[in-house]
């Protein structure tokens, strides 16, 4: 065991065992820790002087997203079948999805003060309270809305998204006749199905001395060139369908508040009464449509009302 | 030592008189020493833990206590244990509750009953709610449905010769091979001849571009099949149509206006003078 050096009393102990009064008549030292000395330079792939480096914070990821965030919130619906509408002027026939709204409210809103972005909580159908455990129940109380079968979240932009408040019930007026919307739904479960059915694979030939070998993907990769090994990704054989799928750009043809219906045109994804998100379209331009209920609730005709419509007639 | 245990502090009192039951406690019995108080059975403290605390510290520090049981200096009062359910409650809950005016009830939670009448009441089939005011739109006479409307038996069946009469271009003739009902979307098929080329045509029934259908000529027996594919064999094709059309639409301008506007009346679509005798007789044998 080297020797000890000796204490030196000449040195004060660490200044953590000092009090905290006598610690501030200690001179500074700085404290040291490490802080990076590399500033962030442009992609050297993507470079462009104009634009400055890519930032990593939240507001910054919240500001790249902004314009594929809808300005306001969807609704949820239930696919009922499918019909067609004629346009009497031009006879053109357009096939068309009925989609149903059952009693759609807000349940919450998401706050970036408080969860980081934008968002309201929409709940639609019915549940009985017996089937729901307290926290839902809660949460629903919170809301003054009675439990909800359904339960989800529609990102919205900016605090003006929020426009429906907590416990507010949405229609189908919410959209417009001529409007765009995308519809988000499960689709149908295909079960095991082969590369021809779930990728269209080709297959092979029926004959020309094919043995035993029609329907199967075929090769799987290269040999040794290649690497003599099957690459990550290779479509294959498997379990189809029953993934959320997205359908972009649906024209909505009918709106009737009453029945809450909702008419788009073309297929949906699901089987008949699969619950289905309807948000604006993210690729067309923004609706004119109400940011809030006010504006699609019409006045209750008070005698105030009643008398001015009296008058312009 | 003249006083009891009953005018010590109010919890120990209670402790004491569980005691002394069946000895009777009297103002002239001696004071009960504070080890037997312990022997209080354990649920009884459980129950009521101010008892133990009070207890215990009477026991422990004697010296603050005089010779009549009561503190001789004022002791800091214990922490009482708040078990009512009300001191659980989140603050949040209860601003709820305040801001909504409801009153809290102890483990439950309040269920807002539904708003609205639920789908399956107010519109239990919008799928067809659709199709049937498509339809009265796109035939506000209700003639096309009844045409092809099973229940009628006057109906348009396959074999018939039927001739559709469009919003532009040439009207098409042909036998009925197929009738595909689907609401709106209900649909004719016709095979005729185009140029001496066999031709088979779908029409939407209930679209805007198809002006009218008529029945040219009933077919003379009832098909025993509902899709007459058959015909497209070379054996069982009917092959042109053109002239029994031609002799429907020469007669049908024979009879003038008169008898149109009556055919009109009759649901706008009638046949021709043969069609409407023959559809006559069958209606009569249904009905036999």
């Amino acid at each position: 065991m080297p020797p000890k050096s000796p204490l030196n009393w000449g040195l004060l102990p660490p200044t953590f065992l000092l009090p905290s009064s006598t610690r501030a008549l200690l001179p500074l030292t700085p404290i040291r820790s490490i802080k990076s000395t590399n500033t962030p330079r442009p992609d050297r792939f993507a470079y462009d002087a104009k634009k400055p480096p890519l930032n990593s914070t939240t507001a910054s990821a919240l500001a790249r997203k902004a314009h594929s965030i809808p300005l306001r919130t969807g609704v949820l619906a239930l696919k009922r079948g499918m019909t067609a509408l004629y346009n009497p002027e031009t006879g053109k026939r357009s096939a068309c999805t009925v989609l149903q709204l059952d009693r759609n409210e807000v349940v919450a809103h998401k706050t970036r003060d408080k969860n980081g972005y934008f968002a309201v909580q929409v709940g639609a159908g019915q549940k009985q309270a017996y089937n729901v455990t307290r926290p839902m129940l809660g949460h629903f109380a919170t809301a003054r809305v009675s439990p909800k079968r359904w339960v989800v979240e529609f990102k919205v932009r900016g605090e003006e998204g929020l426009g429906v408040k907590v416990g507010e019930g949405i229609g189908a007026g919410w959209f417009r006749e001529g409007e765009w919307v995308d519809v988000r739904g499960v689709s149908r479960g295909m079960g095991f199905a082969g590369g021809m059915k779930r990728h269209g694979f080709h297959g092979q030939p029926a004959s020309h001395g094919q043995s035993l070998m029609h329907r199967g993907m075929g090769s799987a990769g290269g040999s040794q060139g290649s690497g003599s090994r099957v690459l990550p990704g290779k479509r294959m054989a498997g379990r189809m369908g029953n993934e959320r799928v997205t359908v972009k750009n649906l024209r909505v043809l009918q709106v009737d508040e009453a029945n809450g219906i909702v008419v788009v045109n073309g297929c949906v994804p699901g089987p008949k009464g699969q619950i289905i998100r309807v948000q604006d379209a993210i690729n067309k331009p923004w609706p004119k449509g109400p940011m809030k209920l006010e504006k699609i609730v019409s006045t209750p005709i008070t005698p105030e009302v009643a008398e001015a419509i009296a008058a312009a007639a | 030592m003249a006083t009891t245990l009953a005018s010590t502090r109010a919890a120990a009192s209670r402790t004491a008189t569980y005691i002394s039951k069946g000895t009777r406690l009297s103002s002239g019995e001696p004071l009960v020493e504070a080890s037997r108080i312990m022997w209080t059975p354990h649920n009884k403290l459980a129950k009521n833990p101010q008892v133990l605390i009070d207890t215990m510290h009477r026991k422990l520090y004697p010296g603050l206590y005089g010779s009549d049981g009561r503190p001789t200096s004022k002791l800091e009062e214990s922490q009482r244990i708040d078990k009512s359910w009300k001191s659980r409650v989140s603050p949040k809950k209860k601003e709820l509750a305040e801001r909504w005016g409801e009153t809290l009830v102890r483990n439950k939670l309040i269920v807002y009953p539904r708003k609205g009448a639920p789908i399956k009441k107010k519109c239990p089939d919008p799928v067809s709610t659709i199709t049937q005011t498509q339809i009265s739109k796109l035939d506000p006479t209700g003639a096309r449905t009844r045409l092809f409307a099973k229940s009628n038996p006057e109906c348009a069946r396959v074999g018939d010769i039927l001739l559709v009469r469009l919003r532009s271009g040439d009207p098409f003739s042909g036998v009925c091979i197929n009738i595909r009902r689907r609401g709106v979307d209900t649909a004719i098929l016709l095979r005729g001849q185009l140029t001496r080329v066999g031709v088979e045509m779908w029409y939407k029934v209930y679209s805007p571009l198809v002006e009218g259908i008529e029945v040219v000529q009933r077919a003379a027996k009832r098909a025993r099949r509902a899709r007459l594919t058959y015909m497209r064999n070379v054996k069982h094709d009917r092959g042109s149509v053109e002239n029994i059309v031609r002799v429907y639409l020469r007669q049908k301008a024979a009879l003038g206006t008169a008898e149109g506007q009556k055919k009109k009346g009759l649901g706008g679509v009638g046949g021709g003078v043969l069609g409407g005798k023959k559809g006559g007789k069958r209606g009569k044998r249904r009905q036999v």
